[in-house]
């Protein structure tokens, strides 16, 4: 359980990095490290399918995507953040999470649990055949996305 | 294992808060985009944990890989955008992006 706090705090701290850091590179280098947090406390919790989705694709793909990205628009660094941000979001950041503790501290074994029954089966059992329909989904998706870079990256007319 | 729940759900809780400060807060396109991811993070954080409280791992995780899957597609397009928009305004600010252009 002590493992698995650390990992948690390890978690929201990179995750505030990621959003306070003024360079944009470093930024998205602490949210790579977050989700690579994130993916091995789900391994922890008996979830292997879900950590290696994390690790590998969040972690991995969408962390080049935005390195790309920030290469690609260099004057990123231009834009002026307000002054009060600074000072706001700390502060706020640390009032939610003393409210946060105290709300959860007042919840604990306040909400019943309701019964469940017991998975049988394997992953591929519940994703194949319980989910069919979020495959499908997932196909249509993927495809949109394809569709939609390819529209913004088209070559323009000239008459434009 | 109801217990260990509360915790992941403080830690889920105060991922999304930091997320939507950041989305409030912040003025950098690419800054508010990782704001959306932060969220991300807690939501897929929440699904897993109560999945692992409730003893339905299998399913939450099928859930998550959606989500994930979900995540790339929104992250590519988006991204794409924000560089159109770079190309197009010369800048990443959110605010001249109010300016109307035709």
């Amino acid at each position: 359980m002590i493992v698995q706090t650390a990992l948690l705090v390890g978690l929201v701290l990179f995750s505030v990095l990621a959003i306070v850091l003024r360079d944009l590179l470093k930024a998205a280098i602490s949210l790579a490290v977050a989700s690579l947090l994130l993916g091995i406390v789900f391994f922890r919790m008996n979830a292997p399918y879900a950590g290696v989705f994390e690790i590998s694709v969040v972690a991995g793909l969408i962390t080049v995507l935005f390195i790309l990205t920030i290469a690609l628009t260099n004057a990123g660094e231009e834009v002026r953040e307000s002054r009060i941000v600074r000072w706001v979001f700390p502060l706020f950041f640390l009032a939610f999470i003393v409210i946060d503790a105290l709300v959860m501290k007042g919840l604990l074994q306040k909400i019943p649990a309701l019964p469940s029954a017991p998975e049988i089966g394997t992953f591929g059992d519940v994703l194949w055949k319980g989910r069919t329909l979020d495959l499908v989904g997932q196909i249509a998706v993927i495809l949109a996305g394809v569709f939609a870079v390819l529209a913004l990256f088209r070559k323009r007319d000239k008459h434009d | 294992m109801i217990n260990a729940w509360y915790l992941y759900l403080f830690f889920s809780a105060a991922l999304i808060l930091a997320g939507l400060l950041c989305l409030l807060t912040k003025r950098n396109l690419i800054r508010l985009f990782i704001g959306i991811m932060v969220i991300g993070k807690g939501l897929s954080l929440l699904l897993v944990s109560t999945g692992f409280a409730r003893a339905n791992i299998l399913l939450a995780q099928a859930l998550v890989v959606t989500f994930i899957v979900v995540e790339v597609s929104l992250v590519a397009a988006a991204l794409a955008l924000i560089i159109n928009i770079y190309r197009t305004t010369g800048s990443l600010d959110v605010r001249k992006l109010t300016r109307l252009k035709g």
